[in-house]
């Protein structure tokens, strides 16, 4: 997902003006986030790269709307090629693909220069995965020299955009807020980086995926363009030329194609194709329990930017090279009922009687809750994510690393890893209950985790905690021996030694698969979990 | 008089005056009955009564973390290593106190020390606000006049950022009994009727020739809370009634999954971001898990290659993480039903459980979170059905005004998600997205039929007023005793 914004100046003419623009766009499936009177702030969802681009967008909008109606053919491109590129052996190893777009006589005033370079910088880093799978430099064409060639070095410097100075390659990766942030994006050749770059006839124009050289950079006056789009995946460097390729023809401006020389093999770029794709009505009309019949399905086509032709019981839609969503038939079969619209579906029934089922697991925690609540325990419910510190620094144990459940990589130090048992989550709760009235008495039943031979083990426990002054040994096992005697389990407890506990004052008791350990809970774990009051507990393994 | 009050005065006729501590002890009364007769011999004046102000200073959860180490420090301690840009400091609060406490200055965007803050990075100073926690966590909840008043503004600072809960409150000093009060004891009958009934007195009838002494019925007593479930289960156990009556049957599943159920079963690429580390929680161990369908893994590789147009690597499909949705659940169950297929009526599932985000937490998000999901597998199935099924799911649980728009998930299409909007918030909230199963994945999974599916948010619904009305998630999962005891309840 990747937030973008327009101005509301700029987008508004794309309305047919009857609506309100913000219910127009929620309707076209766009989520947004922010609307005010200066500015439409929107989500856009990792399908519809091309709704990143203010043209795209203005696009999609008036065809929604049907101020504008999508034509046969637009995105054919007649002329010939007026820029070379030769792919060179190193680079084909790193990132072997990359396309070339030239434009002559695009129109970059206005807000048109910022929505362009805020497009293609998104659309690399959400589509490109920041740059690593994709990447796009935009040049003014009057400042390449020659022919383009295109290479991996392990050494080399560029005027870095923004500055007057050459820097090396290796300098610009330490020190250039660009070079530290691509710097996952950079291929490396054993310890050093394999720098792709492309050059002309002169200078470095561009240090790929990091920066393009000072040179030839773009102005608001700028006309002509050189666009280079290089990536690791032949696929998306095809989508993404046919997006920029398509953004610019709406806009107005003329695109020639690049040609690009891979030794013997040559290719143009961009490939525009409009795919040809037959959907059934009758299918259409069964996956959306509409009747399409009556609308004309035509201009169903034509509001999501498809061209369409009626085939006896089928249509023909004509997807255009930008809709790069589009896989097959299902796809057309949304785009039908979005330009029909959601909120005009009527909703039906399913017909056929089922009868519904609880399940015996869930229900038998919903029985042992309520036997604790009629014991006087009041139910808590902590998250099973955890930390070594609260699991068993506070708890005075070490386990062994390999025994439980832990996680690569989290954003708080507080999550590390999956809790093997309940009772520190309930010590917490008490200690951050300090000022409740007495006695405070909690108890928990849900999910523990550990890991056996190499495999996790997800377990069911049930677990509680009785604090007060006078809280002792007795009062716990009367309540173990109660849920046991609801259990219909077996009740012969036996001598116990456990850190958490008070030594000779903890017992366990093991029947019918289930294991409970209950005591007195030892005066260092109170202090460790700051509880200020006696404690008794149990902890008992039912699954 | 009330005995409560004749026990007190003729306690404070030996001893006057006397503290509410000694009062308790020399009568057997409890702290708020001895108050009460304090409170209430005061007003026909038997009693005169010192007051003094007590002040309690307790230090909250997050208060004790910080006396480790506060945010402001751990910054000035990483900006002693590196100068950092202000772009790349993520934690504002530590940049905000850092910049107060003049430890550090911000020009051109680049945040770099002061002399003082060199200081403290380097240990030869120490953090005021850290050592006054340090005192007031040795000191309990009441600490030293002396302490209370020097730190005073150092306290005001810590409460401001609820590291501290302070209250303050007039209390009793002690308590003297008036020349009234002593008339008023010596004018009280020795002979007062029936206080406790007892069994012999039943047993006897000795009650048959006496008068029972009356109470005074406005006198304090003990607050009795019943114990009670958590408001998670009770609202999940509502859900659950939801879709019995609807006809769905439930299932369960696990929560430490494999990357293949949990993503590429379910048709989301392999470069998908929200399957990188800084979304998903992946676990260090295990870190892989067994797929144990080798068939299936062979269809949803082919899947993915077709689909996608990119390679597809299996050790990566084997990855285990946390399920970040309960759809997990639904794609198990869609292969199970694969070998069972019925025909004639649709079968109905849901499953709720524990989801899980490596995200930043926020009023309505949590790293846990539960989640319904649902799939009614069939033949002739619409998305119409399923935008019935839904509207009914949600008009049961009170919410009429639902908003529906098309969506975007990897595995259905169409797509579609609900959404309401909460006045107490002010926001837009997500019900549910759903939609109907990619004919690929029904395809790779052997299932030739339709499949609607939907997941939503089961905490998320407690944000809403007409449902609960929690003011944020994790004010849900605090566990906070006095907020489960006085709670109200789940409405629908």
């Amino acid at each position: 997902m990747a937030i973008t914004s327009f101005d509301i100046k700029d987008i508004q003419t794309a309305n047919g003006g009857k609506r309100e623009l913000t219910d127009v766009v929620t309707e076209m499936g766009i989520e947004i986030e922010e609307a005010t009177k200066q500015e439409i702030k929107v989500n856009i969802d990792p399908n519809r790269p091309d709704l990143l681009d203010f043209v795209g967008m203005y696009r999609a909008i008036s065809n929604f709307t049907g101020k504008k109606k999508p034509q046969d053919n637009r995105y054919k491109i007649a002329n010939p090629p007026a820029m070379t590129i030769e792919v060179q052996a190193p680079v084909k190893k790193v990132r072997p693909y990359i396309a070339g777009i030239v434009v002559k006589n695009a129109d970059l005033s206005g807000q048109k220069l910022k929505y362009l370079i805020n497009f293609t910088e998104k659309l690399a880093d959400t589509y490109g995965r920041k740059r690593k799978k994709l990447a796009i430099g935009i040049h003014s064409m009057a400042a390449i020299k020659g022919s383009l060639t295109y290479t991996a070095v392990e050494s080399g410097s560029i005027t870095p955009l923004g500055s007057s100075r050459q820097t090396s390659f290796d300098k610009l990766m330490k020190e250039h807020a660009k070079g530290i942030t691509y710097q996952d994006a950079v291929p490396t050749f054993g310890r050093s980086y394999l720098y792709p770059l492309l050059k002309d006839d002169s200078k470095t124009i561009a240090l790929i995926p990091v920066t393009n050289c000072e040179e030839t950079k773009i102005t608001e006056s700028t006309k002509d363009l050189f666009i280079d789009i290089t990536s690791t995946s032949e696929v998306a460097l095809g989508n993404a030329a046919a997006i920029i390729a398509c953004s610019f023809i709406d806009s107005g401006a003329d695109v020639y194609p690049v040609e690009v020389s891979y030794g013997k093999t040559k290719k143009t770029t961009p490939h525009l194709e409009y795919r040809e794709m037959k959907v059934s009505m009758s299918k259409a009309d069964g996956t959306l329990g509409i009747v399409t019949g009556r609308h004309n399905i035509i201009s169903l086509a034509n509001r999501m930017g498809h061209t369409a032709a009626k085939y006896g019981a089928n249509v023909l839609f004509y997807v255009p090279p930008y809709r790069i969503d589009v896989l097959n038939e299902q796809d057309i079969i949304e785009d039908i009922a979005i330009a029909y619209g959601y909120n005009r579906i009527t909703p039906t029934a399913i017909s056929g009687v089922t009868s519904g089922m609880a399940n015996d697991s869930v229900e038998n925690d919903n029985k042992l809750a309520y036997v604790m609540v009629g014991l006087g325990y009041t139910e808590a419910i902590n998250s099973v994510l955890t930390s070594e510190e609260v699991s068993f620094a506070n708890m005075g144990w070490k386990p062994q690393k390999d025994s439980y459940v832990s996680i690569a990589d989290s954003k708080t130090s507080s999550i590390t890893m999956l809790r093997p048992s309940l009772l520190p989550g309930l010590l917490q709760n008490i200690a951050a209950s300090a000022s409740a009235t007495m006695p405070q008495r909690l108890f928990e039943i849900g999910k523990t985790f550990h890991v056996k031979g190499g495999k996790p083990v997800e377990g069911k426990r049930i677990a509680m905690v009785g604090v007060h002054s006078k809280a002792n040994f007795s009062e716990i096992k009367s309540v173990v021996e109660a849920l046991f005697g609801q259990m219909g389990t077996e009740f012969k407890p036996e001598r116990h030694d456990s850190p958490a506990f008070i030594p000779g004052r903890c017992a366990t008791v093991s029947a019918g698969g289930i294991t409970a350990t209950f005591g007195e809970v030892h005066p260092m774990i109170l202090k460790s979990f700051k509880i200020e009051e006696p404690a008794v507990a149990a902890e008992i393994v039912l699954v | 008089m009330h005995e409560y009050e004749v026990k007190t005065l003729d306690f404070l006729a030996g001893k006057s005056p006397a503290s509410l501590d000694e009062l308790q002890a020399g009568t057997g009364l409890a702290k708020d009955q001895a108050m009460w007769a304090a409170e209430s011999l005061l007003k026909y004046g038997a009693v005169s009564v010192k007051r003094g102000a007590s002040r309690s200073i307790q230090v909250s959860e997050e208060g004790r973390r910080y006396a480790k180490e506060f945010p402001e420090e751990a910054l000035v301690r990483s900006l002693a290593k590196k100068k950092e840009k202000i772009s790349n400091i993520r934690d504002q609060i530590g940049l905000s106190w850092a910049k107060r406490n003049g430890w550090i200055t911000i020009s051109n965007g680049e945040v770099s020390l002061t002399n003082e803050g060199a200081k403290l990075a380097s240990g030869s100073k120490q953090y005021q606000l850290r050592e006054l926690l340090g005192k007031l966590i040795d000191s309990g909840p009441e600490p030293p006049a002396g302490i209370a008043d020097r730190y005073k503004d150092a306290i005001a600072d810590l409460a401001k950022r609820k590291l501290v809960d302070m209250r303050e409150r007039s209390q009793i000093e002690s308590i003297s009994i008036t020349k009234a009060g002593a008339l008023l004891l010596s004018k009280e009958p020795k002979e007062r009727g029936i206080g406790v009934l007892t069994k012999e007195m039943i047993k006897n009838g000795a009650w048959h020739d006496k008068q029972f002494k009356p109470y005074d019925i406005n006198a304090p007593t003990d607050v009795s809370y019943p114990a009670r479930l958590h408001p998670v289960r009770e609202f999940t156990n509502r859900i659950r009634q939801k879709w019995f009556e609807m006809g769905f049957i439930e299932v369960e599943g696990p929560i430490i999954e494999s990357a293949f159920w949990n993503f590429d079963a379910l048709f989301s690429p392999q470069d998908h971001p929200t399957r990188e580390m800084q979304d998903t929680f992946y676990l260090s161990n295990p870190k892989q898990l067994t797929i144990e369908d080798v068939e299936l893994i062979g269809k949803v590789k082919k899947m993915h290659i077709q689909g996608w147009k990119e390679d597809w690597n299996e050790q990566l499909a084997r990855s285990s993480v946390l399920r970040t949705h309960t759809t997990s659940v639904s794609a198990r169950y869609m292969k199970k039903l694969a070998k069972a297929v019925e025909s004639g009526s649709p079968t109905k599932m849901f499953s709720i459980g524990s989801v899980f985000r490596n995200e930043t937490m926020d009023y309505k998000h949590l790293a846990e979170l539960r989640q319904y999901d649902g799939i009614i597998v069939g033949d002739n199935l619409t998305l119409s059905n399923l935008i019935h099924t839904l509207k009914s799911f949600y008009s049961r649980l009170g919410l009429d005004d639902v908003k529906l728009a098309p969506s975007y998930f990897p595995f259905t299409e169409p797509s579609l998600g609900f959404f309401y909007y909460d006045e107490a918030h002010g926001d837009i909230i997500e019900l549910c997205g759903g939609g109907i199963i990619r004919k690929e994945i029904t395809a790779a999974m052997g299932l030739n039929k339709t499949v609607l599916a939907w997941g939503g948010g089961v905490d998320r619904l407690l944000l809403n007023d007409k449902i609960f009305g929690v003011g944020t998630l994790p004010e849900l999962y605090k566990n906070d005793i006095a907020w489960l005891r006085t709670r109200g309840g789940i409405k629908v």
